[in-house]
């Protein structure tokens, strides 16, 4: 370590909060707004001056959160599992073998991950409602998937080339076929690669709204994003601003807390092969 | 990377887990059934005190096991509701047997084909003693495809200790609230000026006012006649640029008109009978002085128009159980079923008869008095000035290109405060004649 | 591609036949060139299939759509009408205005972002104590849902229930005006993107190597030098990229505008208007050509960076 001055170190030490501070200021608002009681929502301040859980117990009592909840975590564990086990032949492939057209490849996944995806709302919509997956999990799970391959592809990739490949090589000569070398000696060492991916992906099909809000309408597929922004009041004219956030700290704390657990992992992910070929 | 036996079994537990969470979620995916009894799927949104699923329960039970009554739960706003139902229907959804429908969409989802024709005695049974003009927004060329439900229209409202005679006028009421402002007292007024549906509502209720009407009687051609145009559009416009006007009119809906009026700020507002309950919770200091007057009309020599809203019921063309479903809503908008909308959630019925019902006018609901203890207030002491105002209301334009109407009139007229009475005539005419032919973004 | 018959002989077993050895050894490699070939095309074929057929697929069909008039509310009217939806679209002022819009937010965004996420990557980069703790906090917006920090921020900024306007002692209708209604959209992305650019310019800080800004510095070079003359150029590469990605992906902002203005006061965008068109309206072959227009405004934007900046993708990892 080397030696810095008080001044650096005071310096530095600032920044640190200022970072924390920006990123933890809407987390709290939320957070305090979720527990004012009904008459203080209205008060002005940041902080609330008396708690109640009554939000949060209104939207579990409710059918609708539970339900999206519920559909949230399942489309997108699902995605990120189909995702991520593709991405993951894929990705084999294009570091390890060499065949005309990985460069398409790579390059077509990369287009598609600057895809607007709102260009196809409405011929997957159609599709969907001619294919009867209009509100359904498979309805999200194939979008969620097809627009994280690109990002679970290039993760992956990234990961795959660290891997000392002469282990690869040995179990080949060994009398591997390139599957069996795949499946018994690459796939463990590319874990790490593959759970961050996973993360990854999960954000991701966690975090959708466009495709939750258009090719949803009932429980029966719809997601948390959508779920809030459509969250019934107690009266047509009635805005529930205080469930609302309720439901938005349920949705948030996890994410929080993975992003803590394995906030090196994401980095790694998100800025590997960032700089390398 | 190099710890491969450590690595290899936390990826495989990882892996193995996720996929146990994803199959053990999948299961939630199935739809429910009950054994035997057909379930008719009711769209609708619930509605404060679980009138509407307290009316489900009550037609299953009547029902005596031919159908059982499901309610799906539907969105807050009408618009956001809309585009629920019409996404489904346009996906030929068979599971929407019944849906409850804004007054304003018949003739969108009829001319669709997603909605059922009643036949002639069942279109008889469900509107007989009901409003007529209130029928009326069920019908589209002249058939019915919906059982009116309940009905509503807007009233003005008022503070008794600021103001003596209530404005029969719009120029009337903003005189008095800037005279109160010159004075220093609440003087705002309350009205929806974000770009919503509440725009429509409030010109179409000016224009009608002022003699004129947004579509020929058809509903094919722009009317618009300019003159009572050109009242509506000045009568927006000075209230949006008075000193009377909310700060935020630009983004106001019913709700934040409450707010604004429960703070204390307000001299008047016009809005529903939500209002009335609320401010007794909220403020009952304030609920005290609150009184109710007509909607104020454009020209003094011509009374006031209201713009009818509302909910009625419609059953599914797609739906494998039309006949129960008639039944069902044949019940579900039965006079009983009416009073109990009214009593629980404040919804006012169809039925004409029922506003003399004591069930209506004697109704209560929980308040809180000056003391901060719980008290009871009558839930509709205005019944009267809604029947009135509902039996002389009018209905927003009858045409399948409804929404794009109604983006064309909230696009040209928000915000208000920007409006040019004499250009805005034809910019609108304009907007509205390509919305009629599907044409143009909006 | 020397052979078309099918040689199911491994590598192994080739070697043992003793026949004609050059010959064999030749057949040999270019069928495990094949068998790899092959392998690799099985390995992507999966991926490949599922994104040709949600993306390649639907932007075909948007394309045929957008050549009709295609209304599912008038299902009996569908008829072919040439490129009309697009003189429709193009002659429209929304269609221009919200372009505009869409591109204000875009720049506006991007660029504060690239300056706030150049610092907030200089503190990670350079922070002695608490990185993890940086790292952390960084990531909280990048993991939170779009819609909640909407939601976050339209309620601190709303008259009737924020603390934006009680801290300020104000009483501002932030979504009444469309300046200020930028401002707490721009302020939405920016909270929730910078994080992510920060962590792509980070990697671009590995690409300047500490000696190299040491000895300027002991040649007397100031910070302002050092920054200018060394690191960012070197890191030009990482910098454009970032740029690209988070322009491309700001440029379909939608969740944020649909949660706090839903478009009103002028702030609507483009996928906002695909949207209203295409889900509200269910005018699909109207919203088809609008799908079609934004997709040919995301391949011109990339064109002008890769052709106009040089930015090089190669290096670089996509980012859904």
């Amino acid at each position: 370590m080397k030696h810095r001055s008080l001044s650096d170190r005071a310096f530095w030490g600032a920044g640190t909060i200022l970072v924390v501070a920006y990123a933890l200021v809407p987390i709290g608002w939320i957070v305090s707004l979720s527990l004012k009681p009904t008459a203080n929502v209205a008060d002005h301040k940041f902080l609330p001056s008396g708690a109640t859980f009554a939000n949060y117990r209104t939207i579990f009592k409710d059918p609708q959160f539970p339900a999206a909840l519920r559909n949230s975590l399942g489309i997108a564990l699902i995605a990120t599992v189909l995702a991520v086990a593709l991405a993951m032949f894929a990705a084999y492939a294009i570091v390890r073998l060499d065949f005309p057209g990985k460069t398409a490849v790579l390059s077509g996944a990369l287009a598609i991950a600057m895809f607007p995806q709102v260009a196809i709302i409405g011929p997957l919509f159609n599709m969907w409602r001619s294919l009867h997956l209009f509100d359904t999990w498979p309805g999200l799970i194939i979008p969620y998937m097809t627009f994280t391959l690109p990002l679970a592809i290039w993760t992956l990739s990234a990961f795959f080339r660290e891997i000392p490949w002469d282990l690869d090589k040995a179990a080949r000569v060994d009398g591997a076929t390139p599957f069996q070398a795949f499946r018994r000696v690459i796939a463990p060492l590319a874990a790490p690669g593959v759970f961050t991916s996973a993360i990854l992906v999960f954000i991701f099909a966690w975090n959708d709204f466009l495709f939750a809000t258009s090719l949803t309408s009932t429980n029966r597929a719809r997601t948390v994003p959508a779920a809030i922004a459509f969250f019934t009041g107690a009266s047509q004219f009635d805005f529930p601003t205080g469930q609302i956030a309720a439901a938005s700290v349920v949705v948030t704390v996890p994410i929080i807390l993975m992003v803590l657990i394995f906030q090196r992992r994401i980095v790694a992910g998100l800025t590997s092969g960032a700089v390398k070929g | 990377m190099t710890d491969v036996r450590r690595r290899r079994p936390h990826a495989r537990r990882v892996v193995g887990a996720t996929v146990a969470a994803g199959l053990l979620a999948l299961p939630a995916c199935g739809g429910g059934s009950s054994g035997g009894v057909p379930t008719i799927n009711w769209y609708a949104k619930e509605e404060a005190g679980g009138s509407m699923s307290d009316a489900a329960k009550a037609c299953t039970a009547s029902a005596h096991g031919r159908y059982r009554i499901k309610q799906v739960p539907l969105p807050t706003t009408t618009d956001e509701q809309r585009e629920q139902l019409v996404r489904r229907l346009a996906a030929k959804d068979s599971s929407i047997d019944l849906l409850n429908m804004d007054v304003i969409w018949t003739a969108e989802f009829a001319n669709a084909g997603w909605i059922t024709r009643w036949p002639t005695a069942r279109a008889e049974q469900v509107t007989k003693g009901k409003f007529p003009n209130v029928v009326d927004s069920a019908r589209f060329k002249n058939q019915l495809y919906a059982a009116p439900l309940n009905g509503n229209t807007q009233l003005l409202w008022y503070r008794s200790d600021l103001v003596t005679t209530p404005p029969k006028t719009w120029d009337e009421m903003i005189s008095q609230a800037e005279q109160l402002a010159r004075e220093g007292k609440p003087h705002r007024i309350q009205v929806q000026g974000q770009r919503f549906e509440g725009l429509v509502v409030w010109f179409t209720s000016l224009l009608a006012s002022a003699g004129g009407t947004v579509l020929s009687p058809d509903g094919t051609k722009v009317a618009l006649p300019a003159g009572p145009t050109r009242r509506a559009l000045a009568v927006m416009r000075r209230m949006s640029r008075s000193v009377a006007a909310d700060p935020g009119l630009s983004t106001s809906q019913e709700d934040q008109g409450r707010q604004g009026w429960e703070t204390g700020e307000s001299a008047f507002m016009v809005n529903y009978g939500f209002v009335w309950p609320s401010a007794s919770k909220n403020n009952p200091e304030l609920a005290k002085k609150m009184r109710w007057a007509p909607y104020p009309t454009v020209d003094p020599g011509r009374p006031s128009k209201a713009t009818i809203g509302g909910f009625n019921i419609g059953v599914g063309a797609y739906s494998k159980k039309r006949e129960l479903a008639f039944d069902a809503a044949t019940c579900l908008s039965s006079k009983e079923n009416q009073l109990g909308f009214a009593a629980k959630s404040g919804l006012l019925p169809v039925t004409t008869s029922l506003y003399d019902d004591p069930k209506v006018t004697e109704a209560t609901s929980d308040a809180v008095d000056a003391a901060g203890k719980p008290t009871q207030v009558k839930s509709f002491p205005y019944a009267k000035a809604i029947r009135e105002a509902l039996a002389t209301a009018v209905l927003r334009p009858k045409t399948p290109y409804y929404n794009d109407v109604s983006l064309a009139i909230t696009r040209t007229l928000h915000p208000t405060r920007d409006i040019n009475p004499d250009k805005d005539v034809k910019r609108l005419r304009d907007a509205i004649t390509k919305a009629l032919k599907g044409e143009g973004l909006l | 591609m020397t052979t078309t018959v099918p040689a199911p002989a491994a590598a192994g077993h080739a070697a043992a036949v003793s026949t004609s050895k050059p010959k064999v050894r030749r057949r040999a490699r270019s069928e495990r060139a094949r068998a790899e070939r092959r392998l690799g095309w099985m390995l992507c074929a999966p991926a490949v299939t599922v994104m040709l057929l949600v993306t390649a697929y639907p932007i075909g069909y948007a394309i045929y759509l957008s050549l009709h008039r295609y209304d599912l509310r008038f299902p009996t009217e569908t008829t072919f009408i040439g490129l009309r939806n697009y003189g429709a679209v193009l002659g429209n002022r929304l269609w221009w205005q919200d372009l505009t819009s869409t591109l204000t937010i875009t720049a506006i965004s991007v660029v504060i972002e690239l300056l706030l996420g150049f610092l907030l990557a200089y503190v990670m980069h350079r922070a002695i104590f608490g990185r993890g703790l940086v790292r952390s906090a960084t990531l909280v917006p990048y993991g939170i849902i779009t819609v909640v920090a909407a939601f976050a921020w339209r309620f601190a900024f709303d008259p009737a229930t924020g603390f934006i306007n009680g801290m300020l002692h104000t009483q501002r209708a932030w979504f009444t005006q469309q300046w200020s209604s930028y401002l707490v959209i721009v302020l939405t992305e920016v909270w929730k993107t910078t994080p992510f650019m920060s962590l792509l310019l980070l990697a671009g800080f590995t690409l300047v190597p500490d000696d190299v800004v040491k000895a300027a510095r002991v040649d007397g070079a100031t910070a302002t030098q050092r920054l200018r003359k060394i690191i960012i150029p070197l890191m030009k590469p990482a910098i454009l990229v970032a740029v690209l990605f988070r322009t491309l992906d700001a440029f379909r902002i939608f969740d944020a505008v649909f949660v706090q203005t839903r478009g009103a006061q002028g702030t609507e965008t483009v996928s906002i208007l695909g949207y209203n068109t295409m889900v509200s309206r269910l005018n699909l072959g109207l919203g088809s050509a609008v799908s079609v227009l934004i997709f040919a405004c995301v391949l011109i934007i990339s064109f002008v960076f890769v052709k106009g900046f040089g930015a090089n993708l190669s290096q670089q990892r996509g980012e859904g």
